[in-house]
């Protein structure tokens, strides 16, 4: 969708997965490293766990359907070649702090100068101006920033965040979202812009409107842990968790109806529960007693089963429950291999041939996926400066030199 | 002048119900598009039942959270259980340029509006279907909410306690991010179309954009058979990495040590303190190791500090450092301020009520709150007689036939 694009993607690690993405939509998108690679983003686990920043599985991960260069941007000479290559791109995306390029000289304002139809995205984890634009953050304290820390986890232990940056996995399709919109208004107007996003504002959006609905109740949302207020929605089954929840509301009402069914059926449902009125069934106005004997009963007849026989019984008879799965059960999860999510990429290089989440999104008008494996460091310097107008012996003299 | 809006002219039809579709055309509605809504008081939008309580004096026009989540958008009435609505809806499948549905699969195909249908008819329309779990496959037709959502895609399994049960990242994750992805996804069908003249159909799972944004966590077990666990707050590259309480009821601050020198700045900054100058904390490998005792110590000199005095010592100090936000505290966080993230709109039953803007600020379009989500059907005779060119006589009509409501 996105061919004939150019981005220079010049991001660490929370705009990895922006470029990606614009990539596995068509983009030919040139991943710019610092000589000898981007060692924090190369970081482990590695492939085998043999320490090499070409088998660092996070950058494997997120750097897919790039070709990767290396440069130098703190060198004049390493900047003047930027300025080339931003010459010949669309869209430049960075994720540096604010002033970082600029100071370079290869910023917004420098760009934007000679190159009026250049989309250029600055990522940064505040805004680039504003009073705690210059705090440094990464995912935990974006997650705390923004909100979402607060009311995730248990109500008796500290807030807490994901394992995985979901401070970044939220921004790559913010950040693609922003360019192609931009890229959008460019075909209307002819000129370029500069997106300035901000990771903690993307982060707001994920509390559902949260705090407008908070001004106006004056009711502080607190963690509530395995619960969804006053409800319960995550079950120890046999074997691991389950999502199920115990909230009322005609989109809700037939499976948890048909949890009763299957219950009955089994022997296990007490005749008060089997007559229940689900109609009338109303989680905000119901009694912490009324509340803790439904948990109870429901609670008990998940425990007894393993997940795998809990979602068979959902998805047969249309139960809104849901096993809480590990990767492991992802790779094999039924629908996902169904559909062909998985798509396979050879690392000859490496000896190995891994299963990658292979696309967002199908259309029918061509494939949108990974097109290629991550770039080595530097694998696609000789291929990308020779588009500028790079010899090989000036290549020499960059490489001699430390440029690239 | 006004601005133009990145996406002015473009014509969004969006149906369906909840949070996923309705973010996702937002994107476009704060940037001057113009985005209508086909609704029945016959089988309301949940989001506009969601937090009522019985006797609300405005019904389906009165709750907050749809009114929130759809600034910007225009809403009309049409029943579709009706052969004469469903034909007035592919009238305005004929103005869009976008048909933009999060439907279960195959209630756009009992209307006879499949995509087949809509794309041989309108060759040009680019229509994106988000739901959970696909338009195909054995299990499309699995009724779960962004919750399941969540919990399939594995985003509940990595976060929380280890010891704990897998709670998941507040609010439904699936929804919020799949968002982004149809967001994408329209104005990435719209460039296209613009070169090549053509639309096209695109099936997003937001369960398979999850999984996608995970990639990490599943290459990890591709790779090296590592199932990936949730650990809390901690870090394989840095301690300490947590959340720590500060002064008061449920304040606390999160802050992170990367490297041995952020950690020497953060003992000078508490005024080194000597239950942290043990040398077993002097490098990240022994911090790593004695996580949970530095954990302890760290916690007793962050508990009696002001959190957000805290935060503005350690991070004059160079130390990553930040408030765990309440609510509260976000409507008044000076940072979000600065970029006028909040915005009051007054709603003509719910009053004055505050509006976030998108994260995303083109230097030269500003996305712009103008309306409040709209009440149900309060568009319907603009966007009749304004953009299908109805006159009133055929409007009277159709409300003749009980098609609008």
């Amino acid at each position: 969708m996105l061919s004939g694009i150019r981005v220079l993607d010049c991001c660490e690690e929370p705009g990895f997965l922006a470029g990606k993405i614009l990539a596995e939509l068509g983009a030919d998108v040139v991943k710019l490293e610092p000589p000898g690679g981007d060692a924090w983003g190369r970081r482990g686990p590695y492939l085998g766990d043999v320490e090499d920043p070409n088998r660092s599985l996070r950058w494997l991960a997120l750097n897919t359907s790039k070709r990767g260069i290396t440069l130098d941007l703190d060198q004049g000479r390493g900047q003047q070649l930027f300025r080339r290559l931003a010459a010949r791109a669309d869209v430049v995306l960075e994720s540096f702090a604010p002033g970082h390029m600029d100071d370079r000289g290869i910023g917004w304002d420098a760009l934007s100068a000679e190159l009026p139809r250049l989309v250029y995205c600055a990522l940064t984890p505040f805004g680039r101006s504003g009073p705690w634009a210059g705090f440094r953050a990464r995912d935990l304290v974006v997650v705390a920033l923004g909100g979402n820390a607060f009311v995730t986890g248990d109500p008796d232990r500290p807030p807490v965040h994901c394992t995985l940056p979901t401070a970044y996995l939220h921004a790559g399709p913010e950040v693609a979202t922003g360019v192609a919109l931009a890229l959008w208004q460019r075909a209307e107007s002819g000129a370029g812009q500069l997106l300035d996003v901000s990771l903690q504002e993307i982060q707001l959006s994920t509390l559902m409107t949260g705090p407008g609905l908070y001004a106006r109740s004056g009711v502080l949302p607190r963690r509530s842990g395995a619960r969804l207020g006053r409800t319960r929605e995550i079950w120890r089954a046999r074997d691991g968790d389950v999502s199920f929840g115990l909230r009322g509301g005609p989109a809700r009402v037939p499976g948890l109806r048909a949890l009763v069914a299957w219950m009955a059926e089994e022997g296990t449902a007490p005749d008060w529960l089997r007559d229940y009125d689900w109609e009338a069934y109303n989680h905000h106005t119901l009694s912490d007693a009324e509340i803790a004997r439904l948990e109870q009963a429901f609670g008990d007849f998940f425990a007894a089963r393993t997940r795998r026989e809990l979602y068979g019984q959902a998805l047969a008879r249309r139960i809104m429950l849901a096993p809480c799965n590990d990767a492991r059960e992802i790779l094999s999860q039924p629908q996902l291999r169904h559909r062909g999510f998985f798509t396979r990429v050879e690392y000859p290089e490496l000896g190995a041939s891994l299963e990658h989440p292979g696309s967002f999104a199908r259309s029918d008008r061509g494939a949108i996926g990974i097109r290629r494996r991550a770039p080595r460091v530097g694998e696609h310097n000789a291929e990308i400066y020779a588009e500028i107008g790079i010899g090989a012996a000036e290549l020499l003299d960059l490489r001699a030199k430390g440029v690239v | 002048m006004e601005p133009p809006g990145l996406c002015r002219g473009i014509r969004i039809l969006e149906l369906g119900a909840g949070a996923a579709g309705p973010l996702a055309t937002r994107y476009f509605a704060d940037q001057g598009a113009t985005v209508v809504r086909i609704e029945s008081s016959r089988r309301p939008d949940f989001l506009r039942l969601i937090h009522l309580r019985p006797g609300d004096p405005h019904g389906l026009d009165g709750s907050p959270m749809f009114v929130l989540m759809n600034p910007n958008k225009k809403s009309i009435r049409i029943d579709m259980s009706k052969p004469g609505g469903v034909a007035l809806a592919r009238r305005l499948i004929g103005w869009a340029d976008v048909v933009s549905e999060n439907f279960s699969p195959g209630v756009m195909a009992r209307w006879g509006l499949d995509a087949g249908t809509l794309r041989a008819e309108f060759p040009g329309l680019v229509i994106v279907q988000s739901c959970l779990f696909g338009q195909t496959g054995p299990e499309r037709a699995y009724p779960g909410f962004g919750g399941q959502g969540s919990a399939i895609a594995g985003f509940n399994h990595l976060t929380g306690w280890p010891d704990r049960a897998a709670v998941g990242p507040h609010g439904t994750i699936t929804d919020s991010l799949s968002a982004r992805y149809v967001a994408l996804l329209i104005a990435a069908a719209l460039l296209e179309r613009r070169r090549t003249g053509e639309g096209q159909t695109i099936d997003v799972s937001q369960i398979e954009t999850g999984v996608y944004s995970l990639s990490e966590c599943m290459l990890r077990y591709a790779a090296n058979a590592e199932v990936m666990v949730r650990r809390g707050n901690a870090s394989e590259d840095a301690a300490p990495h947590g959340i720590y309480p500060c002064r008061g009821e449920d304040r606390w601050i999160a802050i992170a040590c990367f490297s041995d020198l952020e950690w020497r700045r953060l003992v000078r900054a508490l005024g080194d303190p000597g239950r942290l100058r043990a040398p077993r904390f002097s490098t990240l490998a022994g911090r790593l190791s004695a996580r949970e005792e530095l954990e302890r110590e760290l916690s007793e000199e962050t508990r009696p500090r002001d959190a957000f005095e805290l935060m503005r010592l350690l991070q004059a100090a160079g130390i990553e450092a930040g408030v765990a936000q309440s609510y509260e505290d976000l409507l008044a966080d000076p940072q979000l301020a600065h970029r006028g993230h909040f915005q009051v709109l007054r709603h003509r039953h719910l009053g004055e009520l505050r509006f976030e803007r998108q994260a995303i600020r083109p230097s030269a379009c500003p996305p712009r709150l103008e309306a409040p989500g709209p009440d149900l059907g309060e568009h319907t005779r603009e966007i009749l007689e304004d953009l299908l060119g109805l006159d009133p006589g055929e409007t009277a009509e159709l409300e003749r036939r009980e098609i609008l409501v």
